[in-house]
């Protein structure tokens, strides 16, 4: 039985045996949802043939614990998303759905406006206090995350890199595109100290990941055939695309296929690789640059979920351990934020509370730096904690300094 | 990249113990897991060998039998090392090799075991005047009333009382035993006010189903210290809240003793030179990886969780290692119609056979892997269910292969 196929084939494998029930951090926090097994599955089961729409779908986060849970192989998440899509297509979306959902969207149109972004930065603070977030849906507790001046996109000619016959894509993913500018240009710094060219396609879509947790599936269909396209494209050159964010990783390398199944999917999927997935592979064929100088922090690695999933080990711990930091694990679970989800106003708490764990564990402050390759798993710490982390590559790009 | 003392592939009561105590033994160990293993959907009791005295049948065991390439010694030492894993989440179990403790499932008969949650101890229920059996309101598949008649048939000339309390714990959801034990914890209080309601005495039993919170004792250490009568816990249906107690024991033994555990990481096959093992493969969805170690230890299951599979009948595969699986062959041999009768089930023998340090055997006992262990539901040769031996099999063949 391959693992490997289109998740509405896969509620068939479900045994009933709980495990994913007993897994999920969203049943754990909220009596409401009725958990991974009787949503996705179960009506997965069906194809999604009969008109019952599960109601408590909408407290599904996405963070993929049933599927890690699960012993048959059941594409649990994505069934849940799939019956999602099936719901958006008879009931409208809010406007704080269709907000968070297009990141992308507001980002490009902000950037159109001279200045746009000190003052849509400006504008959301005013937004926070005045209550329009949290009107809108939003909610209210949370900082939007603030606009970087420069998009990467646009500031990445500026950065000198020397040729190479060695060359990688790299796929920003919106976040780091949009407001993290700097873990991007971590990433040049790294690659280019293996000896490789960094390439951006500016015709990349984002990946995709918040429209399908909104159930805007068709649009997401649209991205994913644009990126895939462009993938197929570069994998024909011999160039690998490589992404330092792990939500954007496991959509391209995986959800695309499990959500659309037709054989491109899988076909890109083997031509992107996570950043420190592609760093390891260097090591192992012995062209990996290890001429460090020496780190000495002691970090705390959040895992994010997104990357437990990928099935690639901890190749982040393993480097910046050889690099000479000590790498200590939170193992707190998820930190409740999952993407767009802890962004909406009725899932704020809930998202809080999933989270309690971790903060708990990182106000213990026993570290230098707390490291997360996933952004918005960033932002929930900085949330939740008043402790800001970092991508695993900034520390990284400091060792080749 | 890095070289793994042990890997251990599985994440079920065998792979977390032996993991457990090869990492205890200064080991560096990595632990490969796909899907969250059997410990959330079992009862938390681990059964040794159904008989009065377990030790003494062990010994009378046929040479095949996995307990006799394991050994009592061995037998012993994991049995005690499991109850201090357990007591260090302060999960305290009961318990020995020589004897049985009942305990009282969720249809209300007795089933006997080896090592037991002290919240599931029975062994006072003989002395008690009044038993009190307790339902909760919205609670999934526990019958007071049906728990109290069938105890009836076991302690006849008791008084038992069935009372149905409700802790208002609906949502939009039928609630289990899991979602009560989570509630409850660190929210104890309203159920401690509902049974002091009871006014049971100080020689009087409360059976209550396994909702005592999902961290070790705690929850049910605030419900004791103000409750005079014994309460005691049932076992229940998936996911079960004492499965997922020791479960969380171990991740947190494990997470203490710096063991690297990868979630949904699918191994399909070894890296063998000669008779040894160098690494594993695991595939995800678009490549592999090697994962490298000096010894690996076996711990996928049986058939019930893919570490054996049959495709064609009579042919069970080892799917990792394609290591020869016993099988009693024959269709007439194959299983018993009467699936409750008291004589085993022929496929239940399934699995692989081994020498005494569970390294595994071809049909002809020529050992296959000096540094591959087998432990275990793969192991093979015995009815592990009718046997009632499952529990004990995966601890203590963990045990002996950590530790060779």
């Amino acid at each position: 039985m391959s693992d490997k196929t289109q998740a509405i084939f896969t509620g068939d494998r479900c045994l009933s045996c709980t495990s994913c029930m007993a897994n999920c951090p969203v049943m754990a926090a909220v009596k409401e949802y009725r958990g991974p097994k009787l949503v996705g599955p179960a009506h997965g089961r069906m194809h999604f043939s009969q008109e019952d729409i599960e109601e408590s779908l909408n407290y599904c986060s996405n963070c993929k614990s049933c599927d890690r849970a699960c012993p048959s192989g059941v594409a649990v998440s994505t069934l849940n998303m799939l019956q999602r899509a099936e719901y958006y297509k008879k009931h409208g979306h809010l406007r704080s759905e269709d907000m968070l959902a297009h990141g992308e969207r507001m980002a490009k149109l902000i950037r159109k406006i001279p200045f746009g972004a000190t003052f849509s930065n400006i504008g959301m603070g005013l937004g926070k206090t005045l209550g329009v977030f949290s009107a809108l849906g939003i909610a209210g507790e949370r900082n939007m995350p603030a606009y970087a001046s420069t998009s990467f996109k646009d500031y990445f000619p500026r950065i000198k890199q020397t040729a190479s016959g060695k060359k990688i894509v790299m796929f920003t993913g919106c976040f780091i595109n949009d407001n993290e500018p700097q873990v991007g240009e971590a990433f040049v710094k790294v690659m280019n100290a293996n000896g490789y060219e960094v390439l951006i396609d500016k015709g990349f879509n984002c990946c995709g990941s918040p429209l399908v947790v909104m159930g805007f599936l068709d649009e997401a269909r649209q991205h994913a055939d644009n990126n895939v396209a462009r993938i197929l494209d570069w994998k024909k050159k011999g160039i690998p695309v490589v992404t330092p964010c792990t939500s954007c990783s496991l959509m391209l390398k995986e959800e695309y296929h499990e959500l659309f199944g037709e054989e491109q999917f899988h076909e890109a999927a083997t031509n992107v690789y996570d950043a420190f997935e592609f760093l390891e592979i260097l090591q192992e064929r012995g062209e990996f640059n290890d001429n460090f100088k020496p780190l000495s922090q002691k970090l705390l690695y959040h895992v994010p979920c997104h990357l437990k999933s990928q099935a690639i080990g901890l190749p982040a711990q393993d480097i910046l351990e050889e690099a000479g930091a000590k790498v200590n694990l939170a193992d707190a679970g998820c930190c409740g934020i999952s993407g767009n989800y802890g962004f909406r106003k009725d899932k704020y708490e809930i998202s809080m509370k999933i989270g309690a764990k971790l903060f708990e564990r990182i106000k213990k402050k026993d570290f230098d730096k707390v490291i997360s390759d996933c952004g918005t798993c960033r932002m929930q710490i900085h949330h939740g904690t008043d402790i800001k982390p970092v991508h695993p590559i900034e520390i990284l790009a400091k060792a080749y300094a | 990249m890095k070289i793994s003392d042990v890997i251990v592939i599985g994440g079920g009561l065998a792979g977390f113990m032996a993991a457990a105590v090869a990492a205890n033994h200064q080991q560096k160990v990595m632990l490969l897991t796909y899907g969250s293993g059997s410990l959330p959907l079992m009862s938390g009791t681990i059964d040794i060998i159904n008989a009065k005295a377990p030790d003494a049948a062990i010994k009378n065991l046929p040479a095949h039998h996995p307990y006799k390439k394991i050994g009592l010694k061995a037998i012993d030492s994991a049995a005690k090392f499991f109850c201090d894993v357990a007591a260090q989440a302060n999960l305290p179990y009961v318990g020995r090799l020589s004897a049985q403790i009942p305990v009282v499932t969720a249809v209300g008969t007795l089933k006997y075991s080896c090592l037991v949650p002290e919240s599931m101890d029975a062994s006072n229920l003989v002395n008690k005047k009044k038993i009190f059996v307790v339902e909760i309101k919205g609670l999934k598949d526990f019958y007071a009333a049906m728990i109290a008649n069938n105890l009836k048939k076991y302690f006849p000339d008791k008084t038992f009382d069935v009372a149905k309390i409700d802790l208002k714990l609906l949502g939009g959801r039928d609630i289990t035993c899991m979602d009560a034990a989570q509630l409850l914890t660190d929210n104890e209080q309203q159920l401690a006010n509902e049974l002091k309601s009871l006014k049971a005495a100080d020689d009087d039993a409360i059976i209550i189903p396994p909702i005592l919170g999902v961290m070790g004792n705690f929850s049910r250490s605030v419900i004791t210290t103000q409750i005079r009568a014994e309460v005691i816990e049932t076992t229940c249906l998936p996911p079960s809240p004492p499965g997922i107690r020791l479960q969380r024991a171990f991740i947190k033994y494990l997470q203490k003793s710096g063991v690297r555990v990868f979630e949904n990481s699918k191994v399909v096959r070894g890296v063998v030179e000669g008779k040894k093992v160098t690494g594993v493969v695991v595939a995800n969805v678009v490549r592999e990886k090697i994962f490298r170690a000096k010894k690996v230890i076996l711990a996928t299951g049986g058939f019930y969780s893919g570490g054996i599979t049959m495709r064609d009948f009579d042919n069970p595969v080892e799917p990792i290692f394609d290591i020869p699986v016993f099988f009693p062959t024959g269709a007439e041999n194959w299983s018993n119609k009467n699936l409750f009768s008291d004589k085993p089930q022929g496929f239940s023998m399934t699995g692989i056979l081994t020498n005494d340090n569970l390294n595994p055997a071809d049909e002809n006992g020529k050992i296959l892997y000096d540094n591959l262990h087998v432990v275990g539901a793969n192991l093979g040769g015995c009815d592990k269910i009718f046997e009632r031996s499952a529990g004990g099999i995966a601890i203590s063949s963990a045990y002996k292969a950590a530790t060779i």
